[in-house]
């Protein structure tokens, strides 16, 4: 167990080969191992059920499952009925039923990761890493799942379970380990701790320090500048109201999956929006696209940043000018020096590491392309700033640095809505918090909560 | 210290990368120049320009389409459609007014290529898989399927007329590089171009219209098509219901040559200038050698496998 961004599947990439660790060892069956790739700790038993699932979605279940381990005929052709014993036999042992001959994507998604752990168990594995797997699934998949992990433990298969979800834990772990900043805080039994206890294992003792030296006070009778009324998009968007007032750092917090991304999107107009209202300033507002949104301050740093936030193959200038490129532009031509300024402007502002303005940014480090996202955004001069997971995958010192300029844009008169599924740092940088479950507001708090107070809200529907 | 030499070598590597075929290109003017003393004449320059510059047209907007993420293999279909039409038109109208008609509908075509991949999400290359077959069907309707004829001095004058000593398809092939290249490099048309290519997501996440941008991509291959019609229809004075057939290869081929990454987002028009002049090069010295054109197709393609595999694989190994 930990708080995202505790190092859980960091670990999990350094076990099984898909990052290299910097020392260590690692015992497998009294053997030490190394292994360089997920592929050959597979091969050795070991197999990562990650929460995306990794099965080709046109092949039937037993295809699936028998990926790379069919068994022949002497003619070299696929021998289809000594298949189909196998899994029955397997579908006994296990007491499960599944149609075999289904294509995988016509399955439910507890379905899907049972197919997941068929074929790592066809494919000889004694050990089973399952990385958030309740994450997209329903309340009876989930005891489905539950159930299959029971039958492995008498199978004698060990099951690594990682989650945030306290709830899981208590009903199907033997022993937790809880880390926290990258370390190993503890191991205990399950049946020696209660949940306060584990929270407390999870949020550490360190909580009070804080960036705010002044807090942001919502006068009375202040407008709002963004307010939402019941947003909804299916499934993960449920009827979302919420105000957002001008110069606040309001912090949305959640498990994956919750619907924060979803909601994010769908006020920047990225997703449509089906039913709902959007107002700015009081005004409702239509908002179909990006550029509705651009066009009534709204702004959004999306949660992935090399998928939708940047062009990595463009210089660094282009990028952060992309946005707002009708300003550099004088009589239909390119105004590339002011380009070249604006680019400066930045760069010293945010203190971008960079070679220069022409740098091509894929060369850059995570922090600082998260900076030239934050800097393409700053441009347009946004009312309503909202940023997705704006600290995932960066090291600390830029985190910090992140948040103070989330901290120094909300005094500047910007209203930043700040969505990470890190319950410590959005403690720290908010003025005032949503927790979402499930696709609705669950809870609001005030800034100086503490984070055992959101961790339980969080994890409170999850019983 | 290491760093920066390792930094250094990255920046001289991707400046061999991004000008390999420069150097190419100057290393075979060099060698043939040696070889056949008159290769560097005017008059041999000018024609290797003017033989280049039908295909080097329509090479200009292939070279935005494919900046821009798409393809377009519509254009030579969409040549033959446009020079049977400023010849056919004549009957009826000011040559003039025939090749103003033949530019909207060169347009249109490219919008309507841009419709269908950007709007209707087909795939570029099956879409215009589509509406070249169309645009031959309508060019067979047009001509009945026989060569059409024109007789018209002024007419004639773009593709035949000189003005100096240069001809006039290679003053029109040259302005239309220079100002497409400005275009390209400074203008937001241009750069969300470049942009779309890149990352189209990221650019639609960035406020702006990316399907208008990518579409005005295929209405530059469009009009770049029809403008290399009316040219090649003015120099010939003729139109046969096959003409145009491959073109849109050789432009594909020259746009690649020149270092316009097929994955979109990187490219220069002045550089499909040097692969057009490339690959016209290479065909004149091969029929000066006697090489039998069965073969050349064969070189040719091997040609093309190389300019794009070395792109490709170096990304790759990225």
């Amino acid at each position: 167990m930990g708080e995202n961004g505790a190092g859980k599947s960091t670990l999990i990439k350094l076990l099984v080969g898909a990052y290299q660790r910097d020392s260590g060892e690692i015992y497998f069956s009294n053997q030490k191992v190394e292994f360089d790739s997920p592929a050959q700790a597979f091969q050795s038993g070991i197999s990562v059920i990650y929460q995306e699932n990794s099965l080709i979605p046109q092949l039937t279940v037993i295809q699936n499952i028998f990926l790379g381990m069919e068994s022949f005929t002497p003619l070299g052709l696929i021998n289809e009925g000594k298949i189909y014993r196998e899994y029955l036999d397997i579908s006994k042992k296990l007491d499960f039923k599944l149609p075999p001959y289904e294509e995988v994507r016509n399955l439910g998604v507890a379905e899907q990761k049972l197919v997941e752990i068929l074929k790592a168990l066809i494919h000889k594995a004694k050990f089973i890493i399952m990385d958030e797997p309740t994450a997209s699934l329903s309340e009876n998949e989930i005891e489905h799942l539950f159930r299959i992990i029971s039958e492995l433990k008498s199978n004698h298969v060990s099951v690594l379970y990682i989650t945030h979800i306290l709830g899981e834990v208590f009903r199907i772990a033997d022993r937790i380990t809880v880390l926290r900043d990258g370390k190993k805080i503890k191991t205990v039994f399950t049946k020696d701790v209660n949940r306060d206890e584990v929270i407390a294992m999870m949020v550490g003792e360190n909580l009070k320090d804080t960036y705010l030296s002044e807090l942001v006070r919502i006068k009375k009778g202040q407008q709002p500048v963004l307010k939402v009324e019941n947003l909804y998009r299916k499934p993960r968007v449920n009827g979302i109201s919420f105000e957002a007032f001008p110069g606040e750092v309001l912090g949305i917090t959640g498990l994956t999956g919750a619907g924060k991304t979803e909601l994010s999107r769908l006020i920047f107009g990225a997703d449509k929006l089906k039913e709902g209202l959007i107002l700015i300033n009081n005004k409702p507002v239509r908002i179909r696209s990006p550029l509705d949104a651009v066009k009534n301050g709204i702004s959004m740093i999306p949660e992935d940043r090399k998928k939708d936030a940047l062009i990595l193959i463009l210089e660094l200038y282009k990028n952060i000018t992309l946005p707002t490129l009708a300003q550099f532009s004088g009589k239909g031509i390119l105004l590339t020096a002011k380009e070249f300024d604006v680019t400066q402007y930045f760069i010293k502002k945010l203190d971008i590491k960079t070679s220069g303005v022409s740098q091509v940014i894929r060369y850059l480090s995570g922090g600082n392309q998260q900076k030239v996202a934050i800097s393409k955004w700053l441009q347009t001069e946004p009312r309503v700033l909202i940023m997705d997971e704006p600290t995932q995958g960066i090291d600390v010192k830029a985190k910090v640095e992140i948040h103070t300029i989330v901290r120094n844009l909300a005094k500047s008169g910007v209203c930043v809505i700040f969505v990470s599924s890190e319950v410590s740092e959005v403690v720290k940088v908010s003025d005032r918090i949503l927790v979402l479950s499930q696709g609705k507001i669950s809870g609001e708090f005030k800034h100086g909560v503490s984070q055992e107070e959101i961790m339980r809200t969080i994890l409170q529907e999850d019983k | 210290m290491n760093k920066k030499i390792n930094l250094n070598l990255k920046g001289y590597s991707y400046a061999i990368k991004k000008n390999g075929i420069l150097f190419i290109f100057i290393l075979l003017c060099i060698l043939l120049s040696i070889i056949t003393p008159g290769f560097l004449s005017w008059t041999n320059i000018l024609n290797i320009l003017r033989q280049g510059s039908i295909v080097g047209i329509i090479a200009i907007g292939t070279t935005f389409v494919i900046i821009g993420g798409g393809f377009d293999i519509s254009v030579g279909s969409l040549l033959a459609l446009t020079a049977a039409m400023s010849v056919g038109l004549q009957q009826y109208m000011h040559w003039g007014f025939a090749i103003l008609l033949v530019l909207i509908v060169g347009a249109l075509v490219g919008m309507l290529n841009g419709i269908l991949a950007a709007k209707i999400h087909i795939p570029p290359i099956i879409a215009t898989l589509g509406t070249m077959t169309i645009l031959r069907g309508l060019v067979y309707l047009y001509t009945g399927g026989y060569p059409l004829y024109v007789d018209s001095p002024n007419f004639s004058f773009i593709g035949n007329g000189y003005i100096g000593i240069i001809p006039l398809p290679v003053i029109i092939f040259i302005i239309l590089v220079i100002f497409w290249q400005f275009i390209l490099i400074r203008t937001r048309f241009g750069r969300y171009a470049c942009a779309l290519g890149g990352n189209k997501e990221a650019v639609r996440l960035s406020g702006i219209n990316v399907d208008l941008y990518h579409i005005l991509t295929f209405v530059v291959g469009g009009l770049m098509a029809s403008m290399s019609g009316v040219v090649y229809a003015s120099r010939l004075l003729s139109v046969t219901p096959l003409a145009g057939q491959g073109y849109e290869l050789d432009a594909i081929a020259s746009t690649v040559i020149g270092g316009t990454s097929v994955a979109g987002g990187e490219g220069s028009v002045v550089r499909t200038l040097v692969g057009v002049l490339l690959l016209t090069i290479i065909a004149n010295v091969f029929n000066l050698l006697g090489v039998h054109i069965y073969v050349q197709y064969v070189i040719k393609g091997a040609i093309i496998l190389s300019a794009v595999g070395f792109d490709t694989y170096s990304k790759f190994r990225e």
